[in-house]
């Protein structure tokens, strides 16, 4: 019995890690850049919360606020840092978003300092089921991140902009000739992507309630290992690997002689994987053309 | 191409040279260097994080540091001659210690309180053994600080702390089943931990359950203490207060948080309301921050006048560290003292008053020794009291 | 005297800096906490180039370079502890562990290079990130009898006054041993696999050979700046070396210029400076400015860099001309291999528009007589040399 609430803790933490991944894995699949400055979105959005829910009281709205925060950070982030370099190459976008990763967190810390801070925005308590007990918020971030992935894949395969998405992310020339607007999708990516991420921020806060300015670092680096696993570029993939990850994260910390080692078989799981399935489990096949 | 490959060798076996001389040169030369004499008052040394995650503690330090140091100032200081503080920010890095004690030496520092935290403390204790300058800790807790004849603490040893967190339990909880969550991989954390466990009654049953620095879920750990009345927390607050409220959100039975001084602050946690918690919170220490009466008292009151903030145990220990220093120089007397004296031969006196029978009254107990010769370490010999936060409701 | 015309001063400024720089110290006092700056800018030297080496020259973003200098600061420091028994705390202590610590992070090098080469890009960057986690993990949570756990691990210090020195000098055989692999056959090799390696490896070129070989020597030198880094502190913690470590590192590299092992060499030492002088300018809040200066440097300098729509702004206003003052021509004829033309580094994802160029229809194929390519290269070499 007791499998079975680690279970629904560790899906409810893969539903987080699966929301922040899918932000990873379009904006990988679409721009063909990885945002490292993808976690730190979780954070700006986690001290909007906090901001506006000590200010208002109230959490929907605070959570309101952080999804525009992000959104338009997002955006403003990917038209300053990313765009210029464009065509560049992908090591130096990859340095920029380290920096912007760096800048967004050492500005956190300018504004709120570096000590961590409690916000607990709802304490919805637990269920009891027979002989064990889940928590309540788990239960519904589950049902909430699995509510956010149908609609976003709905959104993919049926809306004009997804398909758009999708268009870019196979053939970026061949999509500009059919008349897609390239920079525009790219735009559009990063809003969904950061808006996401604002949503997993608000799930993670609900789950482990405290904010600081590093707290977006490992939950990103942990959500791209994710994508990574699922096959970076794949949006059901990005699910799959977030949902894996989480389990695997919360099975083994339930086992006290493995617990410390539990960052280090995922980060060892990655490596493994990446060695067996190079593209990751759903990952196509990307062939180098010559 | 083969000459410049020549000149190249030939330039590398110079510098080769080169370092051999200096190194045989440096090795005649005396090492003591008179960093001290034109000092114009005492200099106290203080290396502790202002910056970064741990600045918490640092700041706290610092300000009753300089709280104390003012005040033998304003009373006329040591047979008139006045005290100074320099602080150096280490940002909690162990790597950043060696340039700051260089250069508070630098700036003449004669006696020091040492690293606030015990990562860069451990290495601030091999430097200045090297140098043989006096150091009291206030809050550098780990057991190997005050291993070298030149350290003392002000604060609990971790595994001093482990063992008094063990003979309470031996008392309160004999024949029952206890809790304990402990951070792996810290040395705070698994000092407390490994004391407590080896000095507790065979009759108390331990469950044990641990987590990772910068851990955020603790579901599991607690799924495995749910049963426990009784948790031990040698953590520090930060986690502490994730797991109080994580606890909180889940069906348990635990009645008692009972901690260490890593404790200290849970209740100042911006955001965190100490009152919604149920259980009774509670955690060791040399100090309470709630006194109004005696040296702690007239201390906090001191404290909270000038900063606007309750003082931490940490800041205690400070305030105390730089009175016994300031005692203890009494004690010598005038004449063995000068303003100029060598920071060496000043720790010579030094550890001479706290390895003989100078005792010491503040705001952090009353009739402390270091009583090295029995326990080899400068440990402090104080009472422990247990501070409760908040009852349980 | 033509001898020494013929010499490019970029080869030598990094050791005629060193070098002078160390004989002007050995007459001097220099102050205690000079002599600790002095050290660490050595250490943070052999991590730059070493790291400059892989990212710049190799064209690969490796984010676990830490990680390599732990297991060199653990292994050759465990290494140092015993071996001080025996031979006392001197030089041929120091570099007996040196090597042995340098080695075993080399071994980590080959090991965790093996499959992580088989990736690319972006998978490699963060296959090395994980590297660097697991690494930190098991330290920290190794047990005390053996590399000291969470309390850290005990080592010799050596003393200040000539540490510096030895560090010094084993920077200077860092970046000779780089400046010669760069200028050899193999360094060429290398540069080519990252210049593009679809071709490169049409050439003949070994590629997993050449990328293996560079990952492992620079895992090497991370891991000899790690034991040195054993020897400056008297207990080593893994907490040192997370993955903000290897940023920071990472920074000076490209700070420095990629692929300019000069540049890596100096921005090692200007961080290393700031590092130690803004911590005392900068107190409290203002801290922090450090860190936002790191991150707009960063940011800023790479888009300058590689921004596409400053091409023509950068081919107009480009320092090293306006030191030079050559002609254009000449720089055509300039030894490409120590230049930070990291902006021209084509992407690998775009490989297939690199090569519709080079098979443009009015380059015929010609049968050439078949030429070993090593003996095309020497060929090269010499004329070089001769004319």
């Amino acid at each position: 019995m007791e499998f079975i609430s680690i279970l629904i803790n560790g899906l409810s933490l893969g539903g987080v890690y699966a929301l922040i991944a899918l932000g990873y894995t379009m904006v990988y699949g679409i721009a063909k850049m990885l945002n490292f400055a993808h976690g730190d979105i979780i954070m700006v959005g986690g001290y909007t919360i906090y901001v506006f829910f000590t200010m208002t009281g109230h959490p929907l709205l605070a959570i309101a606020a952080a999804c525009v925060m992000c959104v338009v950070l997002g955006v403003v982030m990917e038209k300053l840092a990313y765009k210029p370099l464009r065509g560049a190459s992908p090591l130096a976008v990859l340095i920029t978003a380290i920096g912007v990763s760096y800048l967004l967190q050492s500005v956190a810390q300018m504004l709120y300092g570096s000590a961590p801070k409690t916000v607990i925005i709802a304490n919805f308590g637990v269920v009891t089921v027979g002989s064990f007990s889940i928590s309540i918020a788990s239960l519904l971030i589950l049902a909430a991140s699995a509510l956010i992935m149908t609609v976003l894949t709905l959104f993919i395969k049926f809306s004009k902009v997804g398909r758009a998405m999708i268009a870019v992310s196979e053939d970026r020339g061949a999509a500009q000739l059919m008349g897609v607007n390239v920079n525009g999708i790219i735009t559009v990516t990063f809003l969904i992507g950061s808006f996401l991420a604002a949503v997993a921020g608000a799930f993670y806060l609900l789950k482990y309630p405290s904010i600081s300015n590093t707290m977006g670092s490992m939950p990103g680096i942990k959500a791209f290992t994710a994508a990574v696993i699922g096959g970076i570029g794949s949006i059901p993939g990005a699910m799959l690997g977030g949902l894996l990850l989480g389990v695997i994260e919360c099975l083994f910390n339930a086992f006290p002689a493995i617990a410390p080692y539990t960052d280090a078989i995922e980060f060892a799981l990655l490596i493994l994987l990446l060695l067996v399935r190079p593209n990751g489990i759903l990952g196509k096949k990307r062939r180098e053309k010559v | 191409m083969k000459n410049s490959k020549k000149i190249l060798c030939l330039a590398l076996a110079v510098v080769m040279l080169a370092c051999a001389f200096v190194s045989c040169g440096n090795q005649g030369k005396k090492s003591g260097d008179s960093y001290t004499a034109n000092n114009t008052t005492f200099v106290i040394g203080l290396s502790g994080p202002l910056t970064g995650g741990a600045s918490q503690y640092g700041i706290a330090v610092e300000n009753a540091a300089k709280l104390a140091v003012e005040e033998i100032n304003a009373n006329g200081g040591l047979f008139g001659i006045q005290f100074s503080l320099i602080s150096y920010d280490d940002q909690h890095d162990p790597s950043r210690v060696a340039t700051g004690y260089a250069n508070m030496l630098e700036q003449g520092m004669q006696v020091s309180l040492g690293c606030v935290t015990s990562g860069p403390c451990a290495e601030f204790k091999a430097l200045s053994k090297e140098d043989n300058v006096f150091f009291i800790t206030p809050s550098g807790s780990n057991d190997e600080i005050p291993s070298e004849s030149n350290g003392y603490q002000m604060c609990f040893a971790d595994g001093n702390q482990g063992k008094a967190a063990a003979l309470y339990v031996n008392e309160n909880f004999a024949g029952k089943t206890i809790g304990v969550l402990y951070t792996s991989g810290d040395n705070y954390s698994e000092g407390i931990y490994n004391q407590f466990t080896e000095n507790l009654n065979s009759s108390v049953t331990v469950v044990s359950a641990s987590f990772t620095e910068g851990a955020t879920d603790f579901s599991s750990q607690i799924n495995t203490l749910k049963n426990c009345e009784f948790i031990f927390l040698p953590i520090y607050y930060t986690p502490a207060s994730q797991f109080m409220i994580q606890a909180n959100g889940a069906e348990n039975n635990m009645k008692v948080y009972y901690g260490c001084d890593g404790l200290d602050g849970i209740d100042a946690i911006e955001g965190f309301d100490i009152n919604s918690i149920p259980q009774e919170v509670s955690y060791l220490s040399h100090f309470n921050s709630a006194a109004t009466e005696g040296a702690s008292g007239e201390f906090v009151k001191k404290y909270t006048t000038k900063y606007g903030e309750a003082p931490s145990q940490f800041a205690a220990g400070a305030y105390d560290c730089v009175y016994a220093i300031y005692e203890a120089m009494k004690a010598i007397g005038e004449d063995k003292l000068s303003v100029t004296m060598s920071a060496s031969d000043l720790c010579d006196l030094l550890t001479a008053q706290f390895d003989g029978d100078f005792t010491f009254s503040g705001a952090t107990g009353t009739d402390m020794k270091w009583n090295r010769a029995e326990t080899g370490y400068g440990y402090v010999e104080k009472a422990a009291t247990k501070y409760v936060v908040k009852t349980a409701d | 005297m033509k001898a020494l015309k013929k010499i490019k001063w970029q080869h030598y400024i990094a050791y005629a800096a060193i070098i002078i720089f160390l004989i002007v110290c050995s007459f001097f006092k220099i102050s205690r906490t000079n002599l600790y700056i002095f050290e660490k800018i050595a250490i943070a030297i052999i991590l730059a180039t070493s790291l400059s080496f892989v990212v710049g020259f190799l064209g690969e973003l490796s984010l676990g370079h830490a990680g390599f200098m732990c297991i060199g600061a653990y292994i050759g420091g465990k290494f140092a502890s015993i071996i001080v028994e025996q031979l006392g705390n001197g030089l041929p202590a120091l570099i007996l562990s040196v090597l042995v610590g340098g080695l075993c992070a080399a071994a980590a090098g080959f090991i965790i290079g093996l499959p992580a080469l088989r990736l690319k890009g972006d998978y490699l960057a963060i296959v090395t990130l994980a590297f660097g986690q697991i690494v930190m993990v098991l330290f920290q949570n190794s047990s005390r009898a053996s590399f000291g756990g969470a309390f850290g691990l005990d080592t010799p210090r050596y003393g200040y006054k000539s540490l510096y020195v030895i560090a010094f000098v084993f920077a200077l055989l860092t970046i000779a041993a780089f400046q010669n692999i760069i200028r050899s056959k193999h360094g060429r090799a290398i540069t080519a696999i990252r210049d593009n390696e679809i071709a490169a490896r049409a050439t003949g070129i070994n590629v997993t050979k050449y990328k293996l070989l560079a990952f492992v020597i620079s895992a090497f030198f991370a891991g000899v700046a790690g034991v040195l880094y054993s020897y400056t502190q008297s207990k080593v913690q893994s907490v040192n070396f997370d993955y903000n470590y290897s940023i920071e590192i990472l920074v000076m590299v490209v700070l420095g210029g990629m692929g300019s092992l000069n540049g890596s060499i100096f921005a090692a030492a200007l961080i290393t400076i700031l590092n130690e002088k803004l911590a005392t300018i900068l107190t409290g809040n203002l801290a922090v400015l450090q860190n936002l200066f790191y991150a707009l440097i960063l940011i800023l300098i790479v888009i300058y860099s590689n921004a596409p729509a400053l091409n023509s702004f950068r081919e107009k206003y480009n320092l090293r001309r306006l030191f030079t003052r050559k002609s254009t021509a000449a720089d055509f004829a300039r030894d490409k291999d120590d230049e930070g033309s990291w902006a021209r580094v084509p992407t690998k994802i775009k490989m297939d528009e690199v090569l519709s160029l080079d098979l443009d229809a009015k380059d015929a194929y010609t049968p050439d007589k078949p030429d070993k390519p090593d003996q095309a290269e020497s060929n090269r070499k010499g004329e070089k040399h001769n004319g």
